[in-house]
């Protein structure tokens, strides 16, 4: 297993360290009425979207899942972009379409969006990379969804195409134990991980709440996609912290199991080994987290000056 | 190789070819993919010969699965490709409609304007024998399907230009081929022949009474029209050549003409496109008109897969016929 240098370490925990402030922030923002948009909070799953993205490059494609703003965020959007979406202001990637489900898109970045209707990401992340193959180039789709989504039917029609094809995608799914109220099993036969032999493509389960195993995994996936090797299924094991969605009122699980879950902060563990193995000291790491929440507070300032959008934004971009 | 220069007589399946063919010379971003589309030819012939030209990288058999078929080909568009993907019957449409409905039609808006969704879906429809299921015209579902174009030929010269344009165009276009009209043979122009999307076609021009049909009912109309002739009815027969973009200047133009309407289409009535047009003229055209408007349609049952059976439901010229007399 090939180690992890300390810079990469580093660069990880900042971008978890980004995603928790950024939900904070977020949350702050819906108790203070200035959000515009449902939320799904990403808490406690953030070693999944940091360790997923992080060996991506700038032209490699995502779809991302609905759970935070992790996988954006880790591609290189834009804050101010993804606050002007929950403000429903023309600061917004969607340019004041807001985000009742996040629709941020950046073809720039290879961020290609997301569809409400889960599951639609599997058979756009499959032409996405029948299109990287087809233009000859060496890009990679990685897919990330849910235990909930994998149930629905796109799932075989779109996995099955893209194992047939050997296309380039890495199918991450987030299995949080829980569809929106509906645990895993009583809903889901068999381990997701074992469909990947269905399919004659390699399957691997991993700790997600560790992520250094999300990106130890998604790197082997990714370089044997890029190397035409064809698809891989991780299968990262996590728990969300908060309810599906700012509201759920979570009647399916005990308070005794949300708080048994903050033992197992991704963030909070990972920080313990960067200071345990003197890569950081809590110093360091108390700066990095001052620095980031500059960072954030700048982009709600810049987002909250944007004006709302008037009725002709209906009418713009839907026809070429 | 390349486009004829004169004037030649093609099938309505050939004409559809003829434009894959055309297109994938002219742009290599083009790729047709469905079931049976390769070795096969397609199961009306209409991408025969293709698999040879172009090879298996820009023709492609996929699987049975037309949630893929439609969703990946939303995937190719919004990364620098033009796909045409067939559905085999259009029949499918229920299999595929989450991917048609909100991710080929919406993807462009729902994320602000930044991607163009360039694809084309090629849905056979209409009658043939196969039944409720396969025998379905299901245009009329994708009137609420704002961001995409609902494309209807209704013969081989429209099929190849409309086809043509439909690839070059940005915007997702549905492209409905009635399967009983593969066969019919007409006069194509040679030459880089397109035919702009949203332009409607008078395909007989007449001062009595205006029917407005699309797809199978034109040749129907047209036959229709020969006959009234002789009875002294001068009709106008309008073909709108798809439902979105409507030219509707065509339309009311020809209305304001001659005050009587006639709208023809297969598919049942209740919930037909014929609804939504008669609606239009009513609230447009009003003062035009000297008599109710009549639609010409199905009746309200699934088709049966019964030939027998089927002859007593589609409308037909004869259906067209009567409708005319029944103007006041």
């Amino acid at each position: 297993m090939t180690a992890i240098s300390p810079a990469t370490l580093l660069e990880l925990y900042e971008s978890m360290v980004t995603m928790k402030l950024w939900d904070q922030t977020a949350l702050r923002l819906l108790q203070e009425g200035r959000v515009l948009a449902g939320y799904h909070s990403g808490r406690g799953q953030e070693a999944i979207p940091a360790g997923g993205v992080a060996p991506l490059r700038r032209d490699d494609y995502l779809m991302y899942a609905h759970r935070g703003f992790g996988y954006t965020i880790a591609k290189g959007m834009s804050l101010a972009a993804m606050f002007g979406d929950l403000m429903a202001n023309t600061a917004g990637a969607t340019g004041g379409l807001g985000a009742g489900i996040p629709h941020f898109a950046d073809p720039e970045l290879g961020i290609l969006g997301q569809g409400g209707t889960l599951g639609s990401c599997f058979g756009i992340a499959t032409g996405a990379a029948f299109s990287a193959k087809y233009r000859g180039t060496d890009q990679v789709v990685v897919c990330f969804f849910g235990d909930g989504t994998a149930n629905r039917g796109a799932f075989h029609e779109s996995v099955n195409a893209a194992a047939a094809w050997k296309l380039p995608v890495v199918w991450i799914c987030e299995n949080n134990g829980y569809a929106v109220s509906v645990p895993v099993a009583e809903s889901t036969a068999g381990r997701i991980v074992d469909r990947a032999a269905g399919y004659g493509m390699p399957g691997v389960r991993i700790d997600g709440m560790d992520v250094t195993e999300v990106y130890r995994a998604t790197s082997e996936a990714v370089d044997r996609a890029r190397a035409g090797e064809g698809p891989t299924l991780i299968e990262a094991m996590c728990h969300r912290f908060r309810g599906h969605y700012e509201g759920d009122p979570q009647v399916y699980r005990t308070e005794e199991e949300t708080e048994r879950l903050l033992a197992l902060d991704p963030i909070t563990n990972l920080e313990a080994r960067l200071v345990a193995d003197g890569i950081a000291t809590d110093e360091r790491l108390g700066e990095l987290e001052v620095r980031v929440q500059d960072t954030i507070d700048r982009a709600v300032e810049e987002a909250s000056s944007a004006p709302m959008p008037g009725p002709e934004r209906l009418y713009e971009g839907l026809y070429v | 190789m390349s486009q004829a220069t004169a004037t030649r007589t093609l099938t309505f399946s050939q004409a559809i070819r003829e434009a894959l063919r055309e297109e994938m010379e002219r742009d290599e971003r083009v790729f047709v993919w469905g079931e049976d589309v390769a070795v096969y030819g397609g199961i009306y012939g209409a991408t025969a010969g293709l698999l040879e030209q172009f090879g298996p990288g820009r023709v492609i058999d996929t699987p049975i699965s037309e949630t893929m078929i439609v969703g990946a080909a939303v995937g190719a568009a919004i990364t620098g490709l033009r796909p045409v993907a067939e559905l085999q019957s259009s029949g499918y449409f229920g299999i595929a409609m989450d991917e048609l409905y909100h991710k080929a039609a919406r993807w462009r808006y729902m994320h602000g304007g930044v991607f163009t969704v360039p694809l084309v879906i090629r849905l056979p429809e209409g009658a043939k024998g196969a039944g409720p299921e396969h025998d379905v015209s299901p245009e009329a579902l994708f009137l609420s399907a704002s961001g995409a174009y609902v494309v209807i030929p209704s013969d081989p010269a429209d099929a190849l230009g409309l086809m043509k344009s439909a690839i070059r165009d940005d915007n997702p276009v549905l492209f409905f081929e009635h399967a009983g009209l593969y066969a019919y043979r007409g006069e194509v122009p040679g030459g880089d022949h397109l035919v702009p999307l949203g332009e409607a076609a008078v395909k007989r021009e007449g001062s009595d009474v205006t029917v407005i049909a699309w797809s199978r009912m034109v040749g129907e109309s047209l036959r229709a029209a020969e006959q009234l002739e002789g009875e002294g009815i001068d009709v106008e027969v309008v073909d709108p050549r798809g439902l979105r973009p409507l030219d509707l200047d065509t339309i009311l133009e020809s209305v304001a003409k001659t005050g009587r309407v006639v709208i023809a289409h297969e598919a049942p009535k209740t919930g037909g496109a014929g609804g939504e047009v008669a609606a239009i003229i009513a609230e447009e055209a009003l003062e035009y008109l000297e008599s109710p408007i009549i639609r010409v349609a199905s009746a309200d049952v699934p088709i049966p897969q019964s030939r027998y059976l089927q002859q007593f439901l589609i409308p037909t010229a004869a259906s067209v016929t009567e409708a005319v007399r029944r103007l006041d």
